[in-house]
């Protein structure tokens, strides 16, 4: 029961963190067919725009950190889609990986210079510092806002894509762009708009696991791995299919932990395997023509 | 991935096979034609570290304390009537860039010693180099045993307890607390490491030496995460529902601020003495939130070593880089130290009579004399181990240890025998 | 006029799968004088230099085996580091545990390879495009894990270092002789599957698959036995550089290697088969300069691929070919006398 509740608790967590990361990327994708490695920087900014905000103090500050460091993101994200992702629009998706992932260095270097080599790390509010009863376990409170914050962002980007009409000149823009832009849309600005919010929702990503861990150069470079794989799992482009990646990434991470600890960390890579192979375009995607 | 564009090159071949030959013509007489960097009064030593990525905090601290360290020589005159020069560069924890580094130190700035690397795996490929082109190099916070065994050479030193000696401080530690009542027995143990072989090596060294020490334990659960995992949960949850008395953790730098900041809302602290190498930059970034009580060891904690020179140089590091030293600057500048000697006892900058200066030899150092062993080229250091304390030090802000606390662990107890590391070198 | 050379193959937007490859002389040449120029430099450079290109030539045979799938097949794949550490392996772990010859160790290295690349490329080229390329980076991880993991047999992240060549391969001239003629041969056996029959086929997938396919060819075999004969290239590039450094690491199977003869690749112009040669020897170069001497190499190594890729996505062949252009205008402009 104990290691039940732990479980599922830290599960879920992890699979909110990312997902809330992920839905970034395959948004972008879905939307624009572009591939973003430089995603792993935003979120990276995310979470050192936390350290400078919040400093050694916590409190109310703790909640305008977070805002902080998904802004700083975005617009790290605005700046890279007017001067290189515009570019991309019609590329392969090798030019796409290959500049996206020269941003990243660059981002790497600048955040070096920024924030320094040091980790470093800040406190969750008073609030959320604690554990929480359940069952009769010891849950940190912390854990469980992640959890919301996911299930938030995961419910917000439903009613955006489904119930909005940005949401349906992006799924329009998509099958039929030509289309849209006659229909008197300014596409540019469309696909400006998504791919910062996919650069706001990296950082808010970074911003939510700044209190849980060390904040160092590298992160970009790890979390870039977990979330394409999370996002291919899913089918590239599919919102819900994020969410199913990452909870399946998350399950295989805690399965791995308590049954093959010292396979656990191919697991994750058996898992994305596995599913190729029986899907080769992920659960939720569709074939590309 | 489809349409390439219909280029119809014609002569390019010609051109980019000419600019190809060029560039590495240009490359090969770079190298050859530097042949007097070491002439007009200087001499250069290099630091091929890692600078980028998650553990450039740790190159950082090391190359700056071989840059306090040289500068506090050339103030005193340099070496041998030469002003000393240090080159560094980023080997981003590649065994190939860091000997690709390494030898173009040795090639084109003709360094006189190259002081070491952060990962173990860049230690031995610029070690093979040192021992091909003769430079002295001296390792002073990659530490892995093979550096001194299966890989030794004459021209490498270790200025840093190495990951055998760690596990075996830590036990005697925990054998000394057992036995005064502090923790009772048998220890329902559980283990935290890094998937890979430093982790793995500590693991089973610390188990080896419980054993050893006749400590009763009885393991409850092993974790083991990736290095750098964005997601520890499933292992913290595992080891935490297993409930052990005490926790070997491996972890080290980022990775166990993490483990500290996600362990503790389980109220993992109160209930769990963990063993873990939180050094001072660990103690620093964590503040408040420092594990008190549990217990931290330490290859060179500038604030219980005890050692005037150490605090001294502390206090001025803390005056040049605004931060305290972390234990790799420490160790770095010891490492310089003791290549200066061999230098100034052999009269010469030559490899061989330096580092036969240096073998065998007790070398005064900022933390006292410390002896390099002749059979590995091992320092005869001891490891320290001490407490977390629970409030912040006056001196730096944050928590250290719990005045009293500290113990080094004596080489001579932690150390393997010379006949021990005869049998691994080849 | 079908002034086909070694350099310029990728002129065939049109394939004519019957017709027989030209050949004339401009690149023949070129490349002879400059097999003589590198067979002159094992003997007139210092070693220092020798040693340096021994290296380089390892990554030019990395980047020409890649450009295979890249840039003949269309398919980018992030699983090529994983066969250049096996290749590199191979040597490795026969010298360590068995104390084999380094070429035994070498050939149960790139067998290794060659059997991974067909279960890899079984089931990767199942999926297409991005996909392919995502799970090809899933592979290489899972290989760099159980190399960093499995320390009983790898030596986990400290890798293996030691004496597992013979003295005369580890001499710089020895070992760059060596290295020349493997990377030689192998390379022209690269350019005689470009130019084969089966190059061509594969070109034609690359430029339309379906219609490929109307014309009852096998895709999925064309892009295995490819995906293969790359590996096998790769996994050979990784065995010289298992002699070259005496040494073998996990870092050798990450993904971030695997981007690096990608690189090399486009930097040269991987629609051209000598463009990831010249690649990768710059890239080589300019990489080891920016490291030594800029404390922000990352930044300015990024800008510079930004720049490649954004503007002059031919690479350096694309700059050639311009250069070529305006030296004939200029020809034409002053009557031939320039």
């Amino acid at each position: 029961m104990h290691s039940l509740v732990l479980d599922i608790a830290g599960t879920l967590s992890a699979a909110a963190n990312l997902f809330v990361v992920a839905a970034g990327l395959t948004l972008v994708f879905g939307a624009m067919r572009i591939i973003n490695m430089a995603h792993g920087s935003f979120y990276m900014y995310g979470a050192f725009a936390v350290t400078t905000v919040l400093g050694v103090g916590a409190g109310w500050r703790f909640w305008l950190a977070l805002l902080a460091g998904a802004v700083v993101a975005a617009v790290a994200g605005l700046t890279v889609e007017v001067t290189v992702i515009r570019r991309l629009y019609d590329a392969e998706h090798l030019t796409q990986l290959l500049a996206t992932y020269a941003v990243l260095l660059i981002f790497a270097d600048i955040g070096q210079r920024i924030w320094g080599a040091g980790y470093r790390t800040v406190n969750p509010p008073a609030v959320l510092a604690s554990g929480v009863s359940i069952a009769g376990v010891q849950v940190p409170r912390y854990q469980l806002f992640v959890i919301g914050v996911g299930a938030a962002v995961g419910l917000a980007l439903w009613l955006m894509l489904a119930r909005t009409r940005f949401g349906w000149l992006l799924r329009a823009a998509v099958q039929d762009p030509e289309s849209v832009a006659t229909g008197g849309t300014d596409l540019a600005r469309l696909r400006t708009g998504v791919f910062v919010i996919g650069a706001f929702l990296a950082g808010l990503g970074g911003a939510l696991i700044a209190p849980m861990q060390s904040i160092a150069p590298g992160m970009d470079v790890s979390i870039i791995v977990s979330v394409f794989i999370v996002v291919t799992i899913g089918g590239l482009g599919s919102v819900a299919g994020a969410a199913l990646g990452a909870l399946l990434i998350g399950l295989a991470q805690t399965l791995g932990a308590e049954f093959f600890a010292s396979w656990a960390a191919s697991l994750i890579y058996l898992t994305m395997i596995v599913v190729l192979a029986i899907r080769p375009w992920g659960l939720l995607g569709v074939p590309e023509r | 991935m489809s349409h390439c564009q219909p280029v119809r090159p014609r002569h390019w071949a010609l051109a980019t096979l000419a600019a190809a030959a060029a560039c590495t013509l240009i490359a090969a007489c770079g190298n050859s034609s530097a042949g007097s960097a070491s002439s007009g009064g200087t001499v250069t030593v290099g630091e091929s570290t890692t600078l980028s990525g998650s553990i450039a905090e740790l190159g950082e601290s090391g190359l700056q304390g071989v840059e306090l360290a040289v500068a506090d020589l050339n103030s005193h005159g340099g070496l041998l009537g030469k002003k000393i020069k240090v080159v560094s560069a980023d080997d981003a924890a590649t065994p190939a860039t860091g000997a690709a580094n390494a030898k173009n130190m040795i090639l084109q700035d003709h360094v006189v010693a190259l002081f070491g690397p952060v990962s173990s795996a860049v230690a031995a490929a610029e070690e093979q180099l040192a021992g091909q082109y003769k430079v002295p190099i001296f390792f002073h916070t990659s530490n892995d045993i093979s550096l001194m065994g299966a890989n030794f050479n004459p021209y490498a030193f270790q200025v840093v307890p190495n990951t055998d000696m760690e596990p075996r401080a830590a036990a005697l530690y925990l054998d000394s607390e057992v036995k005064a009542g502090k923790i009772k027995t048998p220890l329902a143990l559980g283990t935290f490491a890094p998937n890979y072989s430093f982790g793995q090596d500590s693991v089973a060294g610390f188990i080896q030496a419980l054993k050893y020490y006749n400590v009763p334990f009885k393991i409850v659960s092993q974790q083991w995460p990736s290095l750098e995992a964005t997601n520890i949960s499933p292992n913290l949850s595992a080891l935490i529902a297993a409930k052990p008395s005490v926790v070997y953790n491996a972890q080290f730098g980022g990775d166990l601020v993490t483990f500290v900041k996600q362990a503790t809302p389980f109220g993992f602290f109160k209930k769990t003495t963990m063993l873990s190498m939180l050094n001072t930059a660990e103690l620093a970034a964590l503040g408040s939130q420092a594990p008190a009580g549990s217990i931290a060891y330490d290859r060179a904690p500038w604030f219980a070593m005890n050692e005037p020179g150490v605090t001294a140089f502390a206090t001025e590091y803390h005056a040049k880089y605004h931060q305290w030293p972390d234990t790799w600057a420490v160790l770095a500048y010891t490492s310089v130290q003791v290549w200066a000697y061999g230098v100034k006892h052999a009269g010469t900058f030559d490899a061989g009579k330096v580092s036969a200066a240096i073998a065998g030899a007790a070398i005064p150092t900022i933390r006292g004399t410390i002896t390099i062993r002749a059979c590995d080229h091992q320092a005869e250091i001891p490891e320290y181990v001490g407490t977390v304390a629970s409030s912040p030090s006056s001196l730096t802000g944050f928590p250290l240890w719990t005045p009293g606390s500290a113990f080094a662990a004596p080489f001579s107890k932690i150390g393997l025998s010379c006949a021990q590391m005869k049998a691994m070198q080849k | 006029m079908h002034t086909d050379s070694l350099a310029s193959s990728a002129e065939h937007d049109q394939v004519h799968l019957a017709r027989p490859p030209a050949r004339t002389t401009a690149g023949t040449v070129a490349c002879v004088v400059v097999m003589g120029l590198l067979a002159l430099a094992g003997v007139v450079w210092s070693p220092a230099a020798l040693a340096n290109l021994q290296e380089a030539l390892g990554l030019v045979l990395f980047a020409v085996a890649t450009n295979l799938l890249l840039g003949y097949g269309g398919l980018v794949s992030f699983a090529q580091a994983a066969f250049y550490g096996i290749g590199a392996y191979g040597i490795a772990i026969g010298w360590l545990h068995w104390k084999l010859p380094f070429w035994l160790g070498g050939l149960a290295g790139i067998a290794a390879a060659a059997v991974a690349a067909v279960i890899v490329g079984v089931i990767s080229l199942r999926t297409r495009r991005l996909y392919f390329a995502l799970l090809t980076l899933a592979f290489t991880q899972l290989f760099f894990v159980i190399a960093d993991n499995q320390t009983a047999i790898t030596n986990g992240a400290t890798g293996i270092f030691g004496a597992m060549v013979p003295t005369w391969l580890a001499e710089p001239q020895g070992g760059y002789y060596f290295t020349l003629v493997v990377v030689v041969v192998v390379t022209l056996g690269c350019y005689a599957v470009v130019r084969s029959p089966f190059g061509l086929t594969l070109k034609a997938i690359r430029d339309n698959r379906e219609r490929a396919e109307a014309l009852g060819v096998n895709v999925y075999r064309h892009q295995l036995a490819a995906f293969v004969i790359s590996s096998v290239g790769c996994a050979i590039a990784g065995f010289l550089f298992a002699i070259y450094s005496q040494s073998a690491s996990p870092d050798l199977l990450s993904w971030t290697n695997s981007g690096e003869p990608i690189f090399m690749a486009v930097l040269g112009g991987m629609h051209t088969f000598l463009g990831p040669v010249a690649g990768a020897i710059v890239y080589f170069y300019a990489q080891s300069y920016l490291t030594q001497h800029i404390t922000d190499w990352q930044l300015v190594l990024g800008l510079l691929l930004l720049v490649i890729v954004l503007f002059k996505p031919s690479g350096l062949a694309g700059i050639g070919a311009d250069a070529g252009r305006a030296v004939r205008r200029l020809r034409a402009r002053t009557g031939g006398r320039a």
